[in-house]
């Protein structure tokens, strides 16, 4: 699974550390998504969405072979 | 998204002051021998068996708990060490914490295997002796070592 984090957070102008904050998890979590080390679950999924005003869809992307 | 199972962050610093000095009394009693210092009081015993056969069930008796004291003191430093939930605990670090329990389990008896092929007479019982302890000990260095190193990676990027 692919994400854009790293450039929605670009867009709005946030660090990792900030994205974490609003969404109540450690930087290292929101590292290890954008790096593709972790997939997160849907509750975390939907906040980050929401911190974007996106839907999920948009910032996660499924690829061939998932 | 952390587990009901895991104990609050300030248990985790309990668990070190006992593990700690735990740790050095352990390697201490085995490097000098198991009878090398000894700490005798009367306590319960359920079960008490001498080597000669008898067996005593629920009494009172006498004898050195060097090894218990240490056995117990580092059994639940390390119990409080590796279930104790970190600052920030979150649904990564509890991934990170399962990755690492099933990582110290798979080598903690990958090991016992080869010294069960390998290791004969006596020295097994000091393989045994080890072996009580070797998966909690696993399972911590490997747990802390990936936060550790997770740290470390996150901190380059903005």
């Amino acid at each position: 699974m692919k994400n854009n984090i790293k450039v929605e957070r670009a867009i709005k102008n946030l660090t990792q550390e900030e994205l974490a904050n609003k969404v109540s998890v450690s930087r290292q979590t929101i590292n290890a998504i954008e790096a593709n080390k972790y997939v997160p679950s849907t509750l975390l999924a939907l906040k980050i969405a929401k911190v974007f005003n996106k839907t999920v869809e948009e910032i996660f992307i499924l690829e061939k072979g998932d | 998204m952390t587990h009901k199972l895991l104990l609050p962050n300030r248990f985790k610093k309990i668990g070190w002051l006992l593990l700690i000095p735990a740790t050095i009394a352990g390697i201490f009693v085995s490097l000098q021998g198991y009878d090398s210092f000894q700490i005798t009081i009367k306590t319960f015993a359920l079960l008490n068996t001498q080597i000669l056969g008898s067996r005593e069930f629920f009494s009172i008796i006498e004898t050195d708990i060097t090894n218990t004291l240490v056995g117990v003191l580092f059994i639940s430093g390390a119990l409080l060490v590796g279930f104790s939930k970190e600052k920030n605990e979150d649904e990564y670090i509890a991934n990170l914490r399962l990755t690492s329990l099933i990582w110290a389990v798979a080598v903690n008896y990958l090991l016992l295997l080869f010294c069960f092929l390998f290791v004969f007479g006596a020295a097994f019982l000091t393989v045994m002796v080890y072996n009580m302890f070797t998966v909690l000990i696993i399972f911590i260095v490997r747990f802390n070592y990936l936060i550790y190193k997770n740290s470390n990676t996150a901190s380059y990027e903005k």
